[in-house]
Parts: structure tokens; sequence; C-alpha cells
């Protein structure tokens, strides 16, 4: 990718292929970048994305313990309904749901892509419901003896133990919704609104693309979600030192 | 020392805003019986939807584009397929008109590549197209027998606004036309030619091809420039890149074969699909692939362009295509760029690729779209347009000396050859013979040993069969 | 709360904890999926107002050859697919789980891949797949193999499809590590201590510990996997001659591009019934084999 960022487009998948791009041809940064505005392409999606994993961490945590921990008639079947909506293809609800949020006057915002985070998504609270479920019970069980209610169990005990389980949580959020692609599609017209993936639409037509380009832009836009997994992944590191103390 | 604070930092951002939910969460539990189940839930909704809701009333309330206050501009929606710099032409029109037109704001909504009708069609389905949209010749049949488009014969007579018809060059006006009548107007358009790298030409000391040079020529040319310069028995310069089993381009092979895919009133395949004029187009095509090994092998065929690049990387001697890679393949180093017409088999023949506008039948500002869109595809916006795609108007097309120039002379020069094509006359050919006949070059390609004639015949009757299941 | 018995209590806290997935699923997902149902007993082109057609859809599916190429292709990639990702995943993840200097970047280095975005990812492939030039093909001609065509092969692109697809371990291999990571060290240390050794302790303490995790992984594999669209969508588009023809991207054809919403709305509800099958299957075996640390039944 990276020599293919180099190139021009003619040379992209020459025969055999170059390695080395000789000589590079830098100047495809720079153009991809002028080309299409990626500046605020950028912006519109770092904000979708942080909404996205407010919302989930605060939903998916709290829903999830619901599953794990707390009994109650119906909730294994509620559980398989969970797992349910998570299969049935979006293609053939893509138009009812554009129909909803029309109606709710959202199109052309952010709203369709944020709010329904806040509802918690089936994905992460099936993986946190995983997770919570592998935690021993005893702190908590003394903790409720102490007089504790659910809040106050989710806050002290759960959460300290849970940190590699919502760095997952939201390394997974974010990458999905900075990938996102049809989604923004569909709800996003106005090219000031668009987001990243639109974006990088933009270097491909019914007939041509323009390779250099469209990997100088990949490349540039995938740093983002490094950093954050790079940032991220540390909590893997620190929940090895927090289990050992605590367990 | 950064470290650990950023943690922290981000962590206790974290936990203040799940405590904030558990807090409501809990907190209802606590206060026993009228638990408002969705407290948490209801608060966030309602406060949206209060805030949202009057947006759409708003629009309903006021239906039409009736005066307004001097400072309410009508907003006109605008689809389109293109991307990239194929959008600067457009920004260009849109704001010369938008000068000229102080009440008429344009925006431009624009979805690269293949999703664009996986967009549109969801907006039409739900009641919220663009004012004007842009499609494919190919989708022409399908959306206008639906309904999705306004029949524009009133706006083009209008005494107001008229536009004159004449200034077109020939063929691009029939695309957008369903059973006589105009739908949309042309943007752009492409009809097939032959690429050729002088370079090669030179170097093998093979003369250039020339208007109206036939199969047998082009068979010749290729088989003179398939060359294995380094002995080692396989091809290392290919006599023609051929753009694999793409359906579309394909019906130049039979309409120059003296063949027709459908019936000309656009129900039957049988007798078409299969008939002997057809099998001749596959044979020859196939057997440039196998028997007379003048192409190289498709390394994809997914791609419009079978995935190859022989050509582009100065290793391919011809490429018959589209119009739309032109400008990159004239900058290329690798090239020396020349263009003919396709070669002449039976008949001499072409087929044209087409984009064009219309405006939907359910915008509520037709008649300012009519006047964006007259602008947008007459004299006006030709002149724009001619430095990106060909110019669709006459007069443009002379005046920018395009259609006596060596190249695009060419091109423009081959409208006068078309074919009638297959697509435009029914609005099931996506469902029906496109994907049958696809089959079909996909199976040659890949097998040398297909029977033709029984492969068509299989395709005309599934592609028959699909049709009866249409109606 | 005296008045309240202890299990009622706990009920009623549960479904106030679910009530924003609850919510959320009356609002924005069960309307959309019943209207698809209802869609899928119709004849719909998007264009002109759908046409009630009863079960028409449903019974054209059994003589319809797509459907059953579909439907076959995503099967076998499932079964190719599945077991990699649980095995390979979790042995990804034991890798990532080594406590060495530098194992950030390495982390970083392996989950990478599953980042890159659609169209950018395939033409790497491309790079990789293509017949003459290919990294692959060109490896393989060193140690004298005439490698196959791969994607342009109807008998090997399905498989060039799985090779594509191991590229998206890192992210199974995250939630195995997050998994990982909630395995106390002194269980495995005191394993150690017992005499058993390495394999044992990860094979008797380990992994019952991070079935939870398998579970999840299996279960959710299945899911998508079945649901699988964008690699055959950019990079073959189902071909050559059908023999990557997904489920969901035959779907999305009918719906798209030939103009049947009423099908594809069928196809899609046939394909939730054999997903929630399969995943029952899944759910009813877990009670032999996953351990639940902290299960309150």
């Amino acid at each position: 990718m990276i020599s293919s960022s180099l190139k021009p487009d003619y040379a992209i998948f020459a025969v055999p292929p170059q390695l080395i791009p000789n000589p590079p041809r830098w100047a495809n940064y720079p153009e991809a970048l002028t080309f299409v505005p990626f500046g605020r392409y950028t912006l519109n999606t770092l904000l979708i994305s942080a909404v996205t994993i407010v919302g989930h961490l605060l939903s998916c945590t709290v829903v999830a313990y619901a599953f794990a921990r707390l009994r109650a008639p119906g909730r294994d079947a509620l559980f398989l309904v969970v797992l349910a909506t998570m299969m049935l293809p979006y293609p053939v609800t893509m138009v009812p749901l554009y129909v909803l949020f029309r109606a709710l006057g959202w199109i052309n915002t952010f709203l369709p892509l944020t709010v329904p985070a806040f509802f918690g998504s089936p994905l992460y609270i099936f993986l946190l419901r995983q997770f919570f479920l592998t935690l021993p019970t005893d702190l908590e069980d003394a903790a409720r003896i102490d007089g504790a209610n659910t809040a106050q169990i989710i806050w002290h005990v759960i959460l300290p133990l849970s940190r590699p389980a919502l760095a997952t949580v939201a390394i997974f959020t974010f990458q999905t919704s900075w990938n996102d692609f049809l989604a923004p599609l569909i709800y996003l017209q106005n090219p000031q609104n668009y987001t990243v993936t639109l974006g990088l639409q933009f270097f491909r037509t019914s007939y041509t693309t323009s390779w250099g380009y469209l990997m100088a832009a990949a490349l540039i836009t995938m740093l983002p979600v490094v950093i954050v997994f790079l940032l991220a992944q540390r909590l893997f590191i620190e929940g090895i030192a927090m289990t050992g103390v605590k367990g | 020392m950064q470290r650990p604070l950023l943690q922290h930092a981000s962590f206790a951002i974290l936990l203040t805003t799940l405590a904030s939910i558990l807090a409501a969460c809990s907190g209802a539990a606590n206060s026993p019986p009228p638990a408002p189940v969705e407290r948490t839930v209801v608060v966030e909704r309602t406060v949206v939807v209060a805030q949202t809701v009057e947006v759409p009333r708003e629009v309903v309330v006021t239906p039409t584009a009736a005066p307004q206050a001097a400072d309410a501009k009508i907003v006109l929606r605008v689809g389109t397929g293109d991307s990239g710099e194929g959008l600067t032409p457009h920004l260009t029109i849109i704001e010369q008109f938008e000068k000229e037109n102080p009440d008429i704001q344009v925006q431009l909504e624009p979805v690269g590549s293949g999703d664009y009708y996986a967009r549109i069609l969801t907006q039409i389905a739900a009641g919220d197209p663009p004012d004007i949209l842009q499609i494919g010749d190919d989708a022409v049949p399908n959306f206008v027998s639906k309904g999705a488009f306004v029949d524009l014969a009133p706006f083009i007579a209008s005494n107001e606004n008229p536009l004159d018809t004449g200034i077109y060059l020939p063929g691009v006006l029939e695309p957008g036309q369903w059973e006589g009548k105009q739908y949309l107007l042309p943007k752009d358009f492409s009809p097939l030619a032959v690429y050729y790298n002088k370079k090669l030409f030179d170097q093998y000391k093979i003369p250039y091809p020339t208007d109206g040079w036939t199969w047998d020529d082009f068979l010749q040319t290729a088989q003179a420039l398939t060359k294995d310069t380094n002995g080692d028995g396989k091809t290392d310069v290919w006599g023609v890149q051929l753009p694999g089993p793409w359906t579309t381009g394909f019906e130049y092979w039979v309409a120059a074969a003296g063949g027709r895919l459908i019936s000309e009133d656009g129900t039957t395949f049988t007798g078409y699909l299969d008939s002997p004029e057809t099998a001749t187009a596959v044979q020859f095509y196939a057997d440039l692939y196998h028997k007379y090994k003048v192409a190289p092998p498709p390394a994809d065929l997914n791609a419009f362009g079978g995935g190859n690049s022989e050509f582009d990387s100065g290793k391919a001697a011809l490429r018959l295509f589209g119009r739309w890679p032109q400008s990159g393949l004239k900058t290329n180093p690798n090239i020396d760029l020349g263009v003919v017409g396709p070669p002449v088999g039976a008949k001499r023949a072409n087929v044209l690729f087409w984009g064009g506008f219309g405006i939907s039948a359910i915008s509520k500002h037709q008649d300012a779209a009519w006047r964006f869109l007259r602008y947008y595809v007459g004299a006006q916006g030709a002149e724009v347009w001619k430095d990106w795609a060909l110019p669709t108007v006459k007069s443009v097309a002379e005046a920018s000396g395009q259609a006596s120039d060596p190249i695009e002379g060419v091109w423009i020069g081959e409208l006068n050859h078309l074919a009638p094509r297959a697509y435009v006359s029914t609005p099931y050919w996506g469902a029906t013979a496109d994907p049958a006949l696809r089959k079909v070059l996909e199976q040659v390609i890949i097998d040398p040993n297909t029977d033709v004639a029984a492969a068509l015949k299989t395709a005309a009757a599934d592609a028959q069969a699909a049709m009866a299941d249409q109606q | 709360m005296p008045h309240l018995s202890a299990s009622r209590r706990e009920a009623l806290n549960f479904y106030l904890c679910i009530s924003p997935w609850l919510a959320g699923l009356l609002i924005f997902v069960l309307g959309p999926m019943l209207v698809s149902l209802g869609i899928s007993f119709t004849r719909w082109d998007l264009l002109s107002p759908p046409r009630f057609v009863g079960l028409r859809n449903y019974e054209r599916m059994l003589g319809d050859p797509l459907f059953w190429q579909s439907l076959k292709v995503t099967a076998i990639y499932t079964m190719l697919y599945v077991p990699t990702e649980l095995v390979g995943g979790l042995a990804l993840a034991l890798l990532m789980n080594q406590r060495v200097p530098g194992i950030a970047v390495f982390r970083t280095i392996f989950y990478l891949p599953s980042v890159i975005s659609g169209v950018a990812f395939v033409v790497v492939w491309m790079w990789i797949f293509h017949p003459e030039a290919g990294l692959l093909n060109l490896a393989l001609a060193q140690v004298g193999i005439d490698g196959p065509r791969w994607l342009t092969d109807p008998h090997t692109a399905l498989s060039a499809l799985w090779m594509m697809s191991l590229w998206g371990l890192g992210r199974a291999a995250v939630i195995y590590l997050a998994g990982l990571k909630g395995v106390p060290k002194e269980l495995h240390e005191a394993a150690i201590i017992d005499g058993a050794n390495a394999w044992q302790a990860f094979r008797h303490v380990t992994i019952p510990l991070i079935t939870p995790t398998i579970f999840f992984n299996l279960v959710l594999s299945l899911i998508a996997t079945f649901q699988t669209f964008t690699s055959a969508f950019v990079a073959t588009n189902g071909g050559p001659l059908d023999s990557t023809l997904f489920f969901v991207l035959y779907l999305y054809r009918q719906a798209f591009e030939r103009f049947s919403m009423g099908y594809a709305a069928a196809l899609a509800w046939v394909l939730l019934l054999i997903i929630l099958a399969l995943t029952l299957l899944v759910v009813r075996s877990s009670d032999r084999w996953v351990y639940y640390e902290g299960a309150r039944r």
C-alpha cells in the first residue's frame, strides 16, 4: 500500500510489480488531500465516532450487566432477541430505516449515525455480557451485603475489573464508525457532512480509479484508528495489574 | 508522566458518563412503585424529537415554491454518480448559474461509483429523492417506466424557458427517451474505440490502424504485435487488451457481426441472444484469447477493464474501451496514444454509453429544476463540460476544435455508426439478459473448450424465462 | 423496599437496566424489521408501489438455482472460516499476550490489517493474487509450483477470499485478548506449581476460563460469516461463474440491481431463520462446554 501510494496510476498494476517506486511520487499525498476536503471529513467522522463510543459504553455496560447478573423472567428469551437483531442483513432494513429517520427529520444530520448508539448495540451487549460472566461474584455479593445498589456495584466492582473489555468496545466502535460506509452514504446528503469513507469513494468513478490518490488517502485516514488502538491497548496491560490486585 | 495522565483523564470521562446513566437507572430502582421504566431514554428522545419534528412539518406546510420572502431561496438538490475531479464541471456550472439566478441555490449530492443507485433508490422509495437526478442510459427504461421522472416535453416547448433540441450531436438525445418522450437530457457520452500505442507500432514497424479497418485487419495487427521478446515461451507484448466479460461493451461485437441481442420490441431473446451472428461474435472474441492468444488472460474478472493493465504498462498494443481513461493514457509516459474506431465486421457498428439528467416526478420545485437543467445541459453548460468530456452540443464541439481533433474527432465521428442498444428497449435488461450473457462470456474466457452455440442457447432460454417472470 | 420480595426487585432492576436497549429495539429496530417482513410478501421495485404476492417470493427460492448456489457458497465459506477464526484468533491472541518489550507495536501491527477499509484492502490483495505478477504466485514459482489463477478461476476464487479473510483475524484476537486478561494469573501459576506443564495449564486452566469468549467468537463469527458481503462485492462481484456468490451479495443484487426488493426481503428472512437455528444449536450446546465463573441462574 505504501508503495502504491507513491506511484503514478499507470505504474500501480505494472507487471512485474515495482516494490520501490522509482521515482517516488510524493505529490500523491498533498494532491489527494486537496482533491477531497479530508480535513473537514476527518472532523465529521471523529465527531460521529466519539459520540458513538460514549453511547455504546454508557448503554451497553448497563444492559450487559443486567443480562449477565440480574435474574428475571424472560431474560434468556430476550437475550436471544438481542442476538436475532444482528441476523437480518442491512440492505432490507435500509429503506424502512430511511423512512423512519426522515419522519424524525434526521436526514442529512449526524443523528441517525449517533443516537442509536445510546440505545445499545447487540454486538457489544453480547461482548460485555460474556466478559462480565467470567468475573467472580464474590466481590459483588460482599458489596451487596454491605448495602450497595446496582449502580454502586457496577461502578465500584464491575468497571474496574472490565477495562480490557471496555477498551475492546471502544476500539471496535471507533473502527466500525470510522469505516462505516453504507449508513453515511444513505443518510448524509450535503457534501459538507460527508465522512472519510465517502471521501475515499471520490477517487473511483464507474470506469476509472485514481489508485495512487486512493492509496495515499487511505493510508492517511487509517492513522487515527492506529493511534487510537495504540493508546487503548495499554488498558490491556493495566487489566492484568488490576486483576492481580483485586483477585 | 504524560501517559497515566492521559489514561486517567479518558477513563474518568468514561466513568463519569457511565455514572450519570447508572444514577438514573438505580435511582429509579430504589424509589419504588410507579417506576418510570424508560426514564433515561425518554428524556433523550423527547428532547431530540421535539427539536426536529418541526422541520418536516414546515416543508409540508409550504409545499410548492410559492413566492416567499425575498431572501428565501429555493434549494435544488442534484444527485450525481460522478466523483472526484469529475465534480469540478458540475460545481463550475452551478456557480455560474447561481450568479445569474440569485433566487435558486443548488446543492450537489455526489456519490462515487456503483453505490449511487442504492442511495437514490432508497431515497425514491422513501419519497425523498433529489430534484434532479443523473442516471445512466441502462437505467432509463426502468426508472422512467416506473414513473420516477417527469416528461420534459412541456418544459422544452414552454414560452418562458424553451430548449432547442436541435443543438445536440446525433444520437445523444435518444437514450433519454422512453416510448417516444424525452425524460432525460444528455450530460456526457462515450462510444467505444480502439486505443493504440504508437511506440509499439513504431518499434515493430507495423502501420497504424486506419478508420474503416476490418476484423481481419484487427486480428492481423494484434498477431503481428504479440511478441515473446526474451524467448522464454511466454508472451511479453500483447496484441490487444480486451475488456473481459464486460457485457454492455460486448454488444458492439454482436452488432458488428450483424446481430442483435433482443427483438426490436424489447421482449424476446430467443432467436437473438442465441443467433448465429451472436455466436460468431462470441467465438471471435473467445478466439482472440484462446486460439490466437493475442489477448492477455484477465487478471480479475470483476473490474471493467478485466483488471488488466498491460496497455497502461506499455505491454499491449491495442485496447478496446470507452473514452473514460483517456486523459490518464495521454499523460502516461509508456504510451504515445492514437485512437481509431472499432474494426468493421459484417457491418460497421458502435455502441453508446450515456449519462443524463432528469427531473424527479415528486420534486416540489419542478419549474426551478427545469431552469437549472436547461442551463446544465444546454449550450452554457456544454461550454464547461467540453473541457472534461465530449460536448453534447454540436456548435460547442465545432468551435472548440474537438470535432476535427485527431483523437476527439474519432469519438465524435463514431456517433454516426451507432447500433441500437438492447438495454434501452426493456426495463428488465439487468434482471434478464445481462446476467445470462455475462455467464457465457465468463465461460468462454475461462474454458477454451466451451460450446458457444450451446452456451448461448441456454443463456437465451434463461433470459427469456427471467423475462416471463418479470411480467 | 420491604414490600417487594428480593426476586421481584431484582427482576425490576433487570428491566430497568435493559430499558435503553428495549426502547431502542422498539424505536429503531423492530419497526424496520417488521416492515421488511411485510415487504417479503410483496413484489416491489422501489420505484412504484409494492404489490402483495403472498408467499410467491418464498416459493420462487425453491426453483432458483442461484439461491441454492449462494447458500452453498456461504455454507462452505462459513465452514472454512469459522474454525480458522476460532483457532487462529486464539493463537494470535496468545502471541499478543506475551509480556515482552515492544509488544504494543507488535499488537498494533497484527491488528492493522483489519483496520484497512474496503477498497484499499482489495487493491493490496489484487497485488498478491495477480496470476502473473502476484506476490503469491511469484513465491510459488520460486519453489517450482505453477500457481493457479486465484480470483479468476472458479475452483480457487473462494479459497482466495478465505485467505483474504485471514487478515481480519486481528479483530477476533483482540476479543480473545480481553478474555485472556480476565484469567487470574494466580490460577495459572498455581497449576504450574502443582506440576502441570505449560500446555496442561493452558488446556485445563486457561481454556475453561475463556470458554465464554470462545462462545462469543463462535456465535458472532457464525452470524457475521453468513452475512459476508464486502470482500466479494469489491474483489470478485460473485464471480467467476458465481463461485463466490455469497448470500447477502445475491440479496443486495436483487434489491438494488435487479429491482426486486420483495425477493431480497424474503431472502433476508430465510437467512435470519438459518442463522437463528444454528445459533440456537450453539446456545443449547453451550451448557455443556461454556464455564461461567460468575453465572447466576
